[in-house]
């Protein structure tokens, strides 16, 4: 079976499966009694076990297998959760990833065989596990091997049909059930994969024919027998399996009796295509078939009491973009509208006005819309990030917390996609070079467990998210003597320099404070590489710090990166754009009040003195000859610093789309950050006033 | 006729005229042709990069082969096209020429390679000369000519 089709799907999924795991485990370590927790773990284990199955990959599945086997233990009481456990179940996970990282890069899962973590696990299993076989039922079919072979009737092992006693003795409800793929179906196994997923998270399946390995490797025509125990009635249970689309037809019956021991069923194929049927399980009772639409009322999601996981919609980032392209090209398609009526003023009539606030308030809408569906909350990348602690915390030796808020927080898709290295390298930061160690904050009369947060929250047109711990702080001191030391400034540069311009050697190219080099951290690459991704992000990164009481690493994102808010300004006989989101103000300054600092140009705008770049000798233009009273300069700010801009003419705010300018063009100066095309369908250049503070 | 002369072997090329000499084009690497329209000049960029259009919506870098290959300036006449070149798998590209004389088709005998010399920079620009009609065509080489 060619399953490559579906390789996107089963690693998107997976990865979700992953996500939860791993969430799960950490609450298990918590509370290692909720069973809540073990059922969403097993569960988890399961579905990963069928879906590597489904799409051939034996080892993720056999080591899925035996972590399920020895769930199932823990779920039935025949084990207790320890720390030992939750480890292994931790490189388990570890494992699992590797080997989705591998079949992502190859589409293979490597020949890694994980035989130590699966030696352990087996472990587990020979030396608490009881030999009591009923509730691991469906291992227990494998081991028995039954052939595929066998014809439809249901022949339980003495195992089976003591389960299902004593089930109707606890008051549970058995049902069988029959359930009939449709012929068009292409792939069987993973409806079936996906009924048995939905009857699991009501109730337990002890029995299913052919095997469940059978079902899953596809071994079967296009109907398959169950016998599940739950506390839910037959509606749901029936509502549960029709919810899985491409099943035509679902009988359900309720064993009420003991089934004898490898007692026939009479056919059920005979009642195939009729409706109402009575099959004989062992003298049973009624069988019911309701069509397919009756049942849909009940939904099952309803029944079965936990929230779905992250319902999320995919959708194609390339799909999204060219509506994002169609929506650029109605700005500019409006934007020539608004030039036109500008040009011809005298004949603009007033409907034509209306016409353009129109188009005006549907593009407005449409782009905000747009950009909604490329949102996507913070989370998506802060999940991993409490493993990630934990792990930190068992290597480094230290106690550490992570509290995370804002998760719903949301960004753009691509820079989600990016953001998630940066906020990695900083909470490893934090609790390699910021917390210390235990006995050291014992000592400052500190909680011995170290607490880093990670806030988000939108501030403006911007998002805010802050790495904060309660550790040391940064020593700037410390800094300033190890920039010294590494030359990048010398003893006289450092002794007019403030704290905040040392912090800022943290982010210059190989530049690492911590006294040892660890595999966490230490190395050099890590802040300068931080600065540069989230300045390609559009954003900016500072640092607050006090020594012995912690820092803050506040990385400010702009919501969105392709269309902004600009002011159209005029230099020579040029135009360029510039974001909106950068200007300050905009000044009128007369020649005279222009000073000079180390022969810069400078002005004193209400006590703050501010630099001006004069844009046309940066960009290369012929200086206008006119003598001029004053200039025009837009102030820009980048963090704390700001200049003023000269331009020789304001044009006006305009929404601009951005565009990149492409590779051929050399941009190593970076005062062009790229290109928009204006209402005449000129190109003007956007110029970076981060590039140019 | 024309048609029978074409062969498996044969390339069609799209010949223009730059200062006095003819080029030929390989016409898969040619996305269109337009008529010369305002650049936008991007500061800083090399020197025969002579800025940027929107060609639909897009924008286009749109090189000076004159000042590629040293030559005096452009002279921007009726006749000035700008040939739009489309290299596989990567972006288009602008390329200034004088004018654009015909389409035609060449058979494999009547095109001369010639071999790089490492030491010429621009001995890269040209991978082949190609002969019509007494006259003598010089077939760009694209990727040597826009690589970056």
């Amino acid at each position: 079976m060619d399953v490559s089709q579906y390789l996107e799907i089963f690693i998107d999924e997976t990865k979700e499966h992953l996500q939860n795991l791993s969430q799960q485990l950490m609450v298990l370590e918590e509370e290692p009694e909720n069973a809540d927790t073990i059922n969403e773990i097993f569960r988890a284990a399961h579905s990963l076990k069928g879906m590597a199955g489904t799409m051939g990959y034996k080892r993720m599945q056999n080591l899925t297998h035996i972590m399920e086997n020895v769930l199932s233990e823990i779920r039935n009481g025949k084990m207790t959760v320890n720390a030992d456990l939750v480890d292994v179940l931790f490189q388990c996970l570890d494992a699992l990833e590797a080997y989705l990282d591998t079949i992502t890069q190859t589409q293979d899962e490597g020949d890694e065989e994980n035989e130590a973590i699966i030696a352990r696990l087996n472990a587990f299993l020979n030396g608490e596990a009881a030999a009591e076989p009923k509730a691991t039922a469906k291992n227990e079919e494998k081991s028995n091997g039954e052939p595929a072979e066998k014809t439809k009737d249901v022949k339980l092992t003495e195992y089976e049909a003591r389960a299902i006693k004593e089930a109707i003795h606890k008051n549970m409800n058995v049902f069988k059930l029959e359930v009939y793929v449709d012929e068009n179906c292409i792939l069987k196994a993973a409806r079936a994969f996906l009924v048995f997923k939905a009857l699991e998270e009501i109730g337990e399946i002890i029995k299913s024919e052919p095997s469940v390995q059978d079902i899953e490797d596809e071994k079967f025509e296009l109907d398959f027998s169950l016998v599940i125990v739950t506390e839910k009635d037959k509606d749901t249970v029936k509502a549960a399996v029709e919810h899985v689309s491409e099943i035509k037809k679902v009988i359900i019956e309720e064993v009420k009796n003991i089934p004898d021991v490898a007692e026939t069923e009479e056919e059920t194929k005979a009642e195939k295509k009729d409706a109402p049927s009575t099959s004989v399980v062992a003298s049973t009772a009624k069988t019911e078939v309701a069509p397919k639409a009756a049942a849909t009322t009940t939904t099952p999601a309803k029944t079965v009491g936990k929230p779905v996981v992250n319902r999320s919609v995919r959708v194609d980032i390339e799909k999204l973009d060219i509506l994002m392209n169609l929506v650029s090209e109605l700005i500019i398609a409006k934007n020539g509208l608004v030039s036109v009526s500008n040009s011809e003023e005298g004949t603009a009539t007033q409907s034509f006005n209306e016409q353009i606030e129109y188009l005006e308030r549907v593009t407005t809408n449409l782009h905000e819309s747009v950009m909604k569906v490329r949102m996507m909350p913070i989370e998506t990348v802060t999940q991993k990030f409490p493993k990630m602690v934990r792990d930190l915390s068992k290597k480094l030796n230290k106690q550490m917390k992570l509290t995370i808020s804002g998760e719903d927080t949301e960004l753009d898709r691509t820079v989600i996609d990016e953001i998630g290295d940066p906020l990695m390298h900083l909470l490893r930061n934090s609790a390699d070079h910021g917390l210390e160690s235990a006995e050291v904050r014992a000592e400052r009369g500190k909680d011995p467990v170290g607490s880093i947060f990670l806030n988000a929250y939108q501030d403006g047109n911007n998002v805010v998210i802050e790495v904060q711990d309660d550790g040391n702080g940064i020593d700037v001191e410390a800094v300033k003597n190890k920039a010294i030391e590494k030359g990048t400034i010398t003893p006289e540069q450092a002794e007019v320099m403030n704290d905040k311009e040392i912090i800022d050697l943290l982010f210059k190219p190989s530049f690492s404070t911590a006294k040892q080099v660890t595999d966490v951290s230490g190395r050099g690459v890590g802040l300068d590489v931080v600065r540069t991704k989230i300045e390609s992000l559009g954003g900016d990164i500072e640092v607050k710090t006090k020594l012995g009481e912690g820092s803050t690493f506040i990385i400010r994102l702009p919501l969105t990166l392709a269309i902004i808010q600009s002011l159209m300004v005029e230099v020579g006989t040029e135009k360029y754009a510039i974001s909106l989101g950068n200007i300050q103000t905009i000044e009128d300054v007369p020649v005279t009040d222009i000073k000079f600092v180390q022969s810069k140009e400078v002005i004193n705008l209400r006590g703050t003195v501010i630099p001006l770049v004069r844009l046309d000798s940066i960009l290369d233009i012929e200086p206008s000859e006119e003598e001029v009273e004053s200039l025009t300069a837009v102030i820009v700010k980048k963090g704390d610093k700001q200049a003023g801009l000269i331009v020789d003419r304001l044009i006006g705010q305009q929404e601009i789309v951005i565009k990149s300018l492409g590779k051929y063009i050399n941009n190593n100066s970076k005062i062009i950050s790229g290109a928009t095309i204006l209402g005449d369908g000129e190109v003007a250049l956007i110029l970076d006033a981060n590039a140019l503070v | 006729m024309e048609d029978n002369r074409i062969e498996v072997t044969s390339t069609q090329f799209i010949v223009v005229n730059i200062g006095i000499e003819q080029y030929g084009i390989d016409i898969k690497y040619v996305d269109n042709i337009v008529r010369m329209q305002k650049i936008t000049r991007v500061p800083k960029a090399q020197k025969f990069y002579r800025g940027v259009i929107n060609l639909r919506g897009e924008i286009v870098p749109i090189m000076s082969i004159r000042r590629k290959f040293e030559l005096e300036e452009d002279e921007i006449t009726d006749k000035t096209r700008i040939i739009i070149l489309k290299p596989e798998q990567q972006e288009p590209v602008g390329i200034i020429v004088d004018q654009v004389r015909e389409v035609l088709s060449l058979d494999s005998d009547n095109i001369e390679k010639v071999h790089s010399d490492p030491k010429d920079e621009k001995s890269k620009y040209i991978n082949a000369v190609g002969k019509h009609n007494g006259n003598l065509i010089s077939i760009l080489n694209i990727n040597g000519v826009i690589e970056i």
